[in-house]
């Protein structure tokens, strides 16, 4: 043991104490409760994750890489028990509300505050049923070895997580990933919001025309894929069969792996689109006419007003559609991966992190590396939905 | 007034919660016998047939059949149903599930279910009318610890426009000769786009390595003991690679680029739009393959799986599916089950599912009932599975692997296939790469399941 629980228990004691002290000690009060509170707050999230490991990160067999890793839980322990309840005092000790500042409710509220929790039951059973017990169970999982119908399962502490760290082929993955999402997210509502602004001009047969627009998203992905498949499918199929008459050129859609990332990113925008051009139609509704008539006389051009006018105000719908479709780009492109590139492409060239979830825990029945690499991409969408609220979210506009 | 509505209103709510679903109601004949098929398709078309006509020849039984995904999606499926008491009574699983099925403890011994019987509800039971190739699979001890449904080897499909108009009359039969006709067939004015294709597939490369009596895992293919290692890194891995490697950059062989259980329809798509020459596929499809030729105006021949001219040809292996039987099952539904399979599998639908599929006709006198009706006479394309498993010799090599976590096996078997075709690598050296990770895979999967 490098280090001994109680050393750790320690630590996390002091940096508790610490920071409650600070947040009790500005609100000018009660320094003799901040401290004990912060000290076994501190202390329990220090050991809140090694703990259930039987601090294995620790012990002096184990790499280099592992106490590392040991570390760091122990920070994420303090930092997610400490944190909630230094804010939860701080606010509480400045008598200010623990929901809003601005969206205090002045009427309509209930007499008795407990009759909120009657009403909170079925949300709450159903988020315990679905949500919180399968992602403590993933947690669980995540450590271990373990498969479907064994007869047993074994403990592998953090290793399922250090050994990515050492797997170029993961981190090869995760850039894929990124890299294919953000071409996704990108070329899809781009090409919806072109597409958006032309079937909102005033056409004849334009509720058809949007009708069209938006079965795309209507289809199965499964159907998608099989129509994909057989039309990019590289000998046989639609798609070169009509290039190489007309142009000569046959691309290996499918079966080449610079080309074969293009053809799912192709394929998930097509399937997307419908979506983000339903959304962007309504966003364009809500555009007062007023406005851009205003516009067009103070003689402001086409692209004047669109990027002054309409595009501030389709400001919400955008922010709305990157953050669903950062989304369906990391989570739900499996199935058009697994019809296109069954395997993951040639040369794992369309891989992506939740392809690989996907692939271990159902098809190589391996629960454990198949936890572990869904909490490290669920981490990843968390950072990152987290990054768009605090930059894209602030230059979003509400008002008119 | 206002607070006794929400209260009510609440306590609705909880009670709605609380209060299970409404049982079905009770039913308790004819006795439910639950089957589940891994297939998707005209396969369990015809497995419902059967399953109707059962029905009506067996009035005291209700045997419910349902369909998979896919061989590797059911075993995940059934994993599940396990662990929450849903299991059915019967369940299909892929040859390559065998070790994992037999490890599970969810299933039982069909020998020993039956016991000394020689008949079940008047259903005869003679364990010595199936071929060989199937026993020598599927027995472990001697026992058939399931029963043998689908079965089908690895054969070649020949379209002989191309082949007769390059000079062949016969398909190819070795490695040697497949170049040899792809160099004329590519030399032909109205040459296809490949010349040569084969669903990346993990069974595929196991026929080849059995071809040439070369072992897939240790222990002689984990029939002597518990599989440990791989041991297809061999001389004989590498020659499959290399040659397959060979074809590709002359531009005969094409690769789809799909991997594993879903690239059989890109072979499908290439064979029937005749950008391709010949492939190599599973018999299972034969009359589909048959038919793709007499549609798309060419002939299509079926002849035995390519070998090694180096290695000479051993034997080829099975693949398929067999049905297990679900352990700790009311008597009365075990017995309504055997029924079932011993229906399911008798001399005339064996023969019938021989027709509508291709896979073979597993029983003997299957096989001489087809003879009787001239049935091979007028269909030669459909005997070359079963005369290729025929004239096989059997060992250890040629009657499969047994090993846990197959399916994952597989994966990096193709994933080695297909850096090899795409990259410069060395393929001793990514096949060994292969078998170091294949051997992670056995050892973890060792550790959780064996005994």
């Amino acid at each position: 043991m490098i280090v001994s629980p109680v050393i750790l228990l320690l630590v996390g004691a002091v940096i508790g104490a610490a920071a409650l002290g600070y947040v009790f000690r500005r609100a000018g009060r009660w320094l003799l409760l901040g401290l004990p509170l912060g000290a076994v707050a501190g202390g329990f999230g220090a050991i809140l994750f090694v703990a259930p490991l039987g601090y294995c990160t620790f012990e002096t067999e184990r790499e280099q890489l592992d106490a590392i890793f040991g570390f760091l839980l122990v920070a994420a322990g303090i930092a997610l028990v400490v944190l909630p309840i230094s804010w939860v005092a701080g606010r509480l000790l400045r008598h200010e509300s623990l929901v809003s500042t601005t969206s205090q409710p002045t009427q309509g509220t209930f007499k008795h505050w407990w009759i909120a929790l009657p009403l909170l039951v079925p949300t709450l059973t159903i988020l315990a049923l679905f949500l919180y017990y399968p992602s403590a169970e993933t947690l669980r999982l995540s450590t271990m070895l373990s498969r479907l119908g064994a007869r047993r399962e074994v403990s592998v502490c953090v290793d399922n997580f250090t050994r990515l760290v050492e797997d170029p082929e993961y981190l090869d993955i995760i850039g894929r990933t990124l890299y294919m999402s953000f071409f996704i997210v990108v070329l899809s509502m781009g090409l919806s919001l072109l597409i958006a602004t032309m079937a909102y001009l005033p056409l004849r047969g334009a509720s058809i025309y949007r009708i069209l627009l938006v079965w795309p998203y209507a289809m199965s992905p499964a159907v998608a894929g099989i129509i994909f498949l057989l039309m990019f499918n590289p000998s046989g199929g639609m798609v070169n069969y009509l290039s190489g008459n007309w142009f000569g050129i046959k691309l290996g859609w499918l079966n080449d792996p610079k080309v074969a990332p293009w053809t799912i990113i192709l394929a998930s925008v097509w399937k997307s689109m419908g979506f983000n051009i339903l959304f962007y139609i309504a966003g364009l509704q809500n555009v007062p006419k007023d406005l851009i008539e205003a516009g067009a006389i103070d003689g402001a051009g086409v692209v004047r007003r669109f990027w002054h006018i309409v595009w501030p105000l389709l400001s919400p719908t955008t922010f709305f559609l990157i953050v669903t479709n950062v989304t369906y780009a990391f989570f739900e492109t499996y199935a058009t991966i697994d019809y296109l590139t069954p395997g993951g492409g040639p040369l794992q060239s369309t891989t992506t992190m939740m392809y690989r979830v996907i692939q271990l825990g159902v098809y190589n029945n391996d629960m454990g590396k198949a936890a572990a690499q869904s909490i490290v991409l669920f981490m990843m969408v968390i950072g990152l939905t987290l990054v768009l609220f605090r930059t894209g979210g602030r230059q979003v506009t509400y008002g008119v | 007034m206002k607070k006794i509505v929400l209260v009510s209103v609440v306590l609705v709510m909880m009670l709605a919660l609380a209060v299970p679903l409404a049982s079905t109601g009770a039913q308790d004949e004819p006795i439910q016998i639950d089957v589940w098929i891994s297939f998707q398709d005209y396969r369990l078309d015809w497995a419902q047939d059967v399953a109707a006509e059962f029905n009506e020849l067996y009035p005291q039984y209700q045997v419910n059949v349902t369909g998979g995904y896919s061989y590797e999606t059911m075993f995940a499926q059934v994993a599940v149903a396990a662990e929450q008491g849903q299991l059915p009574a019967i369940v299909h699983y892929f040859e390559a599930a065998t070790q994992d099925a037999r490890d599970s403890g969810l299933f039982k011994s069909i020998s020993e279910a039956i016991g000394d019987r020689t008949e079940i509800n008047g259903l005869p039971i003679d364990f010595s009318d199936y071929v060989a190739p199937v026993v020598a699979y599927y027995t472990a001890d001697g026992e058939f610890t399931s029963m043998p449904w689908n079965t089908s080897s690895a054969i070649m499909f020949s379209n002989m426009n191309y082949l007769r108009a390059a000079g062949f009359e016969e398909p190819p039969a070795t490695w040697d000769e497949v170049e040899a006709v792809c160099e004329a067939v590519m030399a032909l004015d109205d040459a296809p786009e490949y010349c040569f294709t084969f669903p990346n597939h993990g069974w595929f490369f196991e026929q080849w390595l059995a071809q040439q009596d070369a072992l897939f895992v240790n222990n002689d293919n984990g029939r002597s003991d518990r599989a440990t290692e791989v041991a297809f890194n061999s001389e004989a891995g590498v020659a499959i690679l290399e040659w397959l490697d060979d074809l590709y950059n002359k531009g005969y062989l094409y690769y789809s680029g799909a991997q594993g259980g879903e690239s059989w329809s890109t072979v499908d798509q290439a064979y029937s739009t005749q950008q391709v020459a010949m492939a190599v596929y599973s018999s299972s499809d034969t009359t589909l393959y048959t038919q793709m030729g007499e549609e798309g105006g060419f002939e299509t021949v079926a002849s035995f799986y390519p070998y090694n001219d180096d290695t000479g040809w051993t034997g080829n292996l099975i693949g398929g599916a067999t049905l297990w039987l679900v352990d700790g099952l009311e008597p009365e539904v075990e017995e309504g089950a055997l029924t079932f399979l011993l229906y399911f599998t008798n001399t005339e639908w064996a023969a019938d599912w021989h027709k509508v599929t291709g896979y073979i006709a597993i029983r003997n006198s299957s096989n001489e009932l087809l003879e009787e009706e001239g049935y091979f006479e007028e269909n030669p394309n459909q005997t070359v599975a079963a005369a290729q498993l025929d004239q096989s010799t059997l060992t250890p090599a040629t009657s499969g692997a047994l090993v846990g976590g197959f399916p994952s096996i597989r994966n990096e078997v193709t994933a080695a296939i297909d850096r090899v075709l795409l990259t410069d690598e060395d393929p001793a050296a990514v096949l060994n790469a292969a078998a170091e990770a294949s051997n992670v895979i056995i050892e973890e999967y060792n550790l959780l399941n064996a005994p």
